[in-house]
């Protein structure tokens, strides 16, 4: 809360600043920190923090044997994706991070994340659209 | 005890979350002891290659390597552990400590790093996270650029997280020359 959703350009969309920013983890499970726009997945007894504007889709699944599966896909160069991602032209020879897939004991809880996944998405993608606009 | 240091609330971190116990630093070695029993995990000085903390939120990390390449995690130590911990390492054991920093910055790219049979990925050199390739039980190809990981599905250790990783994977674009033309990339 310091201003800094008008005073950030879109390229330079980060989740937090601080290490100590990151909340704590609650369950080890998928988590959405609305504030800091980021999703935050446990990977090896970590969360790991991911800024929404580096998700381009999220999907859900239920199997016959009560278990659920949530499938992130992350933007990658060379696919269609929002075009003020500055990323393709500026990171050519890094290595992407592009979609990882996890099977959850709560469908309840997946069914949440996926929604909130989806709705924080569309109003940063619109947010930083419409800055675009208003900047060119 | 009287030879080293003793640490209540030490998790170690792994495939199936963490787990709480007690972490004990002696002259010889390092012991760490799951709360309540069952999975110790002990830790000879002449086994270990390499010691890194990291601040990770709200605590500290201890990262011990091993000569046979793998890698134990404990997570829980105040900023004081650290300073007493990494002198006792030094003066007692002879061992010394790397500093490590956590990228929590939310960029999905950076740098793949393998390690013995760890795989990091980094985000302008601090680390996002860390996945040990044991775990994997298929690797595939997609296309030119795609590098799929499958992991393990195992309910028997007492995972503790309610989200498993199952599947992650990774776009190599092709001007990427780092594992170009090495078969035995993961």
């Amino acid at each position: 809360g310091d201003g800094r959703s008008s005073s950030r350009t879109s390229n330079d969309l980060i989740a937090y600043k601080n290490i100590n920013d990151v909340p704590p983890p609650r369950d080890l499970m998928i988590q959405v920190d609305q504030r800091n726009e980021a999703i935050l997945i446990p990977l090896y007894g970590s969360m790991v923090p991911f800024h929404v504007a580096t998700v381009k889709t999220v999907s859900s699944q239920a199997d016959t044997s009560r278990n659920c599966y949530i499938r992130i896909i992350f933007n990658v160069p060379g696919t269609p994706f929002s075009s003020h991602d500055p990323n393709a032209l500026k990171n050519q020879t890094d290595i992407f991070l592009k979609e990882v897939s996890f099977r959850s004991k709560d469908p309840r809880h997946i069914s949440e994340i996926v929604q909130q996944i989806k709705t924080l998405r569309r109003n940063v993608v619109s947010r930083e659209s419409e800055r675009a606009e208003r900047a060119s | 005890m009287a030879d080293g240091h003793s640490f209540n609330n030490i998790s170690l971190g792994g495939r199936g979350g963490t787990n709480p116990g007690q972490l004990k630093v002696h002259s010889g070695g390092v012991l760490w002891k799951k709360q309540g029993g069952g999975k110790a995990v002990e830790l000879d000085k002449s086994d270990i290659s390499g010691l890194t903390w990291m601040k990770v939120p709200r605590s500290n990390q201890l990262a011990v390597r091993t000569k046979d390449g793998l890698k134990y995690k404990f997570t829980g130590f105040r900023d004081q552990d650290v300073i007493s911990l990494t002198n006792f390492f030094q003066n007692t054991c002879g061992l010394t400590t790397e500093e490590k920093q956590l990228s929590v910055s939310g960029k999905n790219w950076g740098e793949v790093d393998l390690n013995g049979n760890m795989l990091s990925f980094n985000v302008g050199q601090k680390q996002a996270f860390e996945i040990s390739l044991a775990d994997v039980s298929q690797t595939q190809l997609q296309g030119k650029t795609d590098v799929i990981l499958e992991f393990h599905v195992d309910d028997t250790t007492g995972a503790n997280e309610k989200d498993s990783l199952m599947e992650i994977s990774f776009h190599i674009p092709t001007n990427n020359t780092q594992f170009v033309g090495d078969e035995n990339r993961p």
